[in-house]
């Protein structure tokens, strides 16, 4: 993002007992909507689901941040949260666009969604990169290449961490786009149905009204919590990541179960609006 | 068949005006210096270096791009529900939008500006009434060509979504194509190019940007032309064939193997990209080389 | 390399700050519901004076939160209050089934149970320690949910389910009642989501530097709100009679301006030279 970069904390590991409190928030929110709307049950887990798939993806998501715009570090030069936005709502136009193909093939189009999102501009990048500023990609976390064996210390230019997007990242980039665009989309269409459900059942309202209704409420629910999963993500992981490759992927436990906490708190709001 | 060619031929359409929209996007964010690179203009006076560069920041371009787009589509949305014209309430969409653009454009450059005071860093008058004027007019071509393209997609289309809906997700998607394809290009060939080419900045360099130009001290309005050279049309290409691509695996493949044709297709476009990805790295190797030799240990462990 | 963070001192307390924004911000809302009570549309603005105060007080706690580094941007900050506040303002603009002036209360009530929430996860769960991130992300959410309340009163000229999910066309004079035409079905809600994302996290973000000052800071949060109110008012003209849309757009013009020259004022007075068309001022580094 702008100008702020490093000075962040995030220190390491999982504080057991917030986590536990954690999950009991998850618990405590699946518990209330089974006593107060038993058919939203299924709903309310798949939008945790959507929450964990949109939080795990985006430690997948190469982000260089502030650095990366200068050549001194790998990765694209963007904020996390909204590099991983711009795919996983490339994923929901899609999804939202296959809806009424019934669930498995939506989310399957919300994957490919953020998938060729991400994969086009990966690809661009390192054309960027490698084209236009005659940069090699080198990986400034590891000396070799865990899937094509490329070694990098030789490629990183003097004083800098490396630079570009190296094979690893890529592919990163491309499962982070794969499970973000699944997430939204999963979060979506559960609320959707909730809401096409229950507008359905009200006094003198339009076929044509339930799914107008239906759509906007599920869209933008389906883009605030997207975005509250993402931004939660991007703390834990401090701004900027290289990939699955990267020591700080190995923090996502804590950001799976803090994201299925807020989703869960979130889905728990949005489910009882049809309640009341 | 005549359904098939009309949406196929949309798809062209909307692929275009995002390619239009994907080089105006980072032409405008690399005159006004918005996003990452921007963090350099910031630090140079705190490093000794005063500049006459614009300091346009809004947040990155991804929610900036946000807000221009849906609120374009907002307003062009409301235009269209009081009946009006549709192509006139688009135009006047994009140029509410635009206006707000430029009011946050300069209030971003003279809040970072004075409160950079200790450095004694000048607000120059004369920055900010040359270089708004042509963020905004930039921010136009951009907003304008994807609000249109959104609406495409839904009156040609039929995408379900609403229209301020499509601003918010093609706003943020062509924000984060544009930056993470243009800002290196910014970031280091512009505000570093007194540094070697085919290198990463040093570390220790940060902070030490080009303030001088050809004749003269450059301004920001320079940056058009140079990203117009390299970053501005490859962000173009990035976010055309997001588009174009997306639209035209559902509307050519969704009605194959019973739906699932669409994702195929778009595996297959992923595999595709890979590659394609995979030649450009190692061409790259192989033709740039190392930095250094490489060691026996390296070459073989 | 990034630049440090600096908060400015002094100003008001934040204490305070956050009884007027809420109080202000409650009784701006509840204004709005003259509309309903009077039969009328012209009191809509004074929604977005309530989005205003509240955008007032939540500039003062980003720059709370932020001052810490969170690692990543100052907008996330903004990002993750409305994404948060969306979802309260939307449960809250239905209680209006049980009694409409529940609503402002019920917005604020949930929204900083959400906020305590997330605000919990981020510090606690996801190991951020810092000690004001509970308090400051709740106080976000609500200012994020208050701010689309008032901002969705204004464009709407009510806060409560059943009409912002009913709008009329007019066909050839006849008004017809449309859903897809409402604030919800044509999701004008997404437009203000926007709208008060960037404008919560703008003037911080704006203005933040080591000479930051908090008048300035404020009056930039001022100039935000009262900008957005104007774009909020070009889009009520679906919704509300003539009258109630120029006057919203009057008042939002006039503040708007008042603010701008005044953030101008105050940028001349805190910076360090104001120069037309001068060179740059060597002061050391490259020689």
């Amino acid at each position: 993002m702008s100008a702020l970069g490093g000075g962040a904390a995030g220190g390491e590991g999982i504080n057991p007992v917030a986590s536990v409190i954690a999950l009991v928030i998850v618990l405590a929110s699946v518990g209330i909507v089974f006593i107060l709307y038993p058919a939203a049950l299924i709903p309310l887990i798949g939008v945790i689901i959507g929450g964990v798939l949109i939080s795990f993806g985006v430690h997948f998501v190469p982000v260089g941040g502030a650095p990366a715009a200068m050549g001194q570090a790998p990765g694209i030069a963007t904020g996390v949260a909204m590099l991983a936005a711009g795919g996983g709502l490339a994923g929901l136009f899609g999804g939202a666009w296959a809806a009424g193909h019934g669930l498995w093939i939506a989310l399957g189009a919300g994957a490919m969604g953020g998938g060729v999102l991400m994969a086009i501009t990966c690809l661009m990048v390192n054309v960027v990169y490698v084209f236009e500023m005659g940069i090699p990609a080198a990986s400034g976390k590891v000396d070799k290449d865990p899937i094509t064996g490329d070694t990098y210390p030789a490629y990183r230019s003097q004083g800098t961490e490396g630079h570009g997007l190296p094979f690893i990242s890529y592919v990163g980039g491309v499962l982070g786009g794969i499970l973000a665009g699944t997430g939204g989309t999963l979060i979506y269409l559960q609320l959707l149905a909730v809401y096409q459900g229950a507008f359905a059942s009200w006094v003198g309202i339009t076929p044509e009204g339930v799914a107008t209704l239906a759509v906007s409420l599920a869209g933008i629910f389906a883009v605030g919590m997207f975005l509250v999963a993402a931004v939660l993500t991007a703390y834990n992981i401090t701004g900027t990541i290289e990939g699955p490759h990267d020591p700080k992927f190995k923090r996502w436990p804590r950001a799976v179960i803090g994201s299925s906490a807020a989703c869960a708190a979130c889905g728990l709001v949005a489910i009882l609006l049809v309640v009341i | 068949m005549e359904n098939l060619l009309f949406g196929i031929g949309i798809s062209a359409l909307a692929g275009a005006l995002a390619t239009v929209a994907g080089a105006a996007e980072d032409t405008e964010s690399d005159i006004g210096s918005q996003g990452d690179p921007n963090s350099q203009v910031q630090l140079a006076p705190q490093m000794g270096y005063i500049h006459r560069i614009y300091n346009k920041a809004i947040s990155g371009e991804p929610p900036a791009y946000g807000l221009w787009v849906a609120l374009a589509a907002g307003i062009a949305w409301a235009l269209m529900a009081i009946q009006y014209n549709a192509i006139l309430a688009l135009i006047v969409g994009s140029s509410v939008a635009v206006f707000v653009q430029g009011v946050y454009a300069t209030t971003a450059y003279l809040g970072r500006t004075a409160s950079l005071a200790k450095f004694e860093q000048p607000v120059y008058i004369d920055v900010l009434k040359s270089v708004t004027t042509v963020t905004m007019a930039h921010a136009f071509v951009a907003v304008f060509t994807t609000v249109t393209m959104c609406f495409l997609m839904i009156e040609a289309l039929g995408h379900p979504f609403p229209l301020p809906l499509m601003g918010i997700v093609w706003g943020i998607a062509l924000g984060a194509a544009g930056s993470a394809t243009g800002n290196p290009f910014y970031g280091k060939e512009r505000q570093y190019q007194n540094y070697p080419f085919g290198a990463g900045l040093p570390i220790s360099a940060s902070g030490d940007i080009v303030r001088y130009a050809e004749a003269g001290q450059r301004s920001s309005l320079d940056n058009g032309w140079f990203t117009s050279k390299g970053a501005g049309p490859a962000s173009g290409i990035c976010f055309g064939l997001i588009v174009f691509f997306e639209l035209w695996r559902t509307v050519l493949f969704e009605p194959l193997v019973a739906g699932w044709g669409g994702v195929i297709a778009g595996a297959v476009l992923i595999i595709v990209f890979m590659v394609i990805d995979r030649f450009v790295e190692t061409w790259a190797r192989k033709t740039y080389g190392p930095y250094t030799k490489e060691t026996e240990e390296e070459a073989t462990t | 390399m990034a630049p440090k963070i600096e908060a400015s001192a002094g100003g008001m307390e934040h204490g305070k700050m956050l009884a007027i924004g809420l109080i202000g911000a409650l009784i701006c809302i509840y204004l709005v519901y003259l509309n309903t009570l009077m039969s009328t549309q012209v009191f809509a603005f004074f929604g977005g004076l309530a989005a205003v105060i509240a955008l007032w007080w939540g500039t003062d706690s980003i720059k709370k939160l932020c001052s810490y580094g969170l690692g990543t941007g100052v907008p996330s900050a903004g990002m993750i209050a409305l994404g948060s506040g969306v979802v309260a303002m939307l449960f809250a603009t239905k209680l209006a089934v049980i009694s409409p002036l529940l609503v402002p209360i019920g917005c604020v009530v949930v929204a900083a149970i959400l906020g305590a929430i997330l605000g919990f996860i981020s510090d606690k769960v996801l190991n951020m320690n810092i000690p004001v991130m509970t308090r400051m992300i709740a106080e976000l959410t609500v200012v994020g949910s208050l701010t689309m309340l008032g901002f969705t009163a204004m464009v709407a000229g009510t806060f409560s389910f059943g009409s912002l999910i009913l709008g009329s066309i007019s066909v050839m004079g006849l008004a017809i009642p449309s859903y897809a035409a409402s604030v919800i079905g044509g999701c004008v809600i997404a437009t203000i989501f926007m709208l008060g994302a960037i404008a919560i996290q703008h003037p911080f973000n704006a203005c933040l530097g080591p000479n930051e000052s908090w008048d300035r800071t404020q009056m930039c949060a001022l100039e935000c709100g009262f900008l957005s109110m104007i774009t909020v008012a070009i889009m009520s003209i679906v919704f509300l009679s003539f009258i109630a849309v120029v006057i919203s757009f009057v008042v939002s013009i006039i503040l708007w301006g008042w603010s701008y020259s005044e953030l101008i004022k105050l940028s001349k007075r805190d910076a360090f030279a104001w120069l037309d068309v001068k060179p740059i001022r060597e002061v050391g580094g490259e020689q």
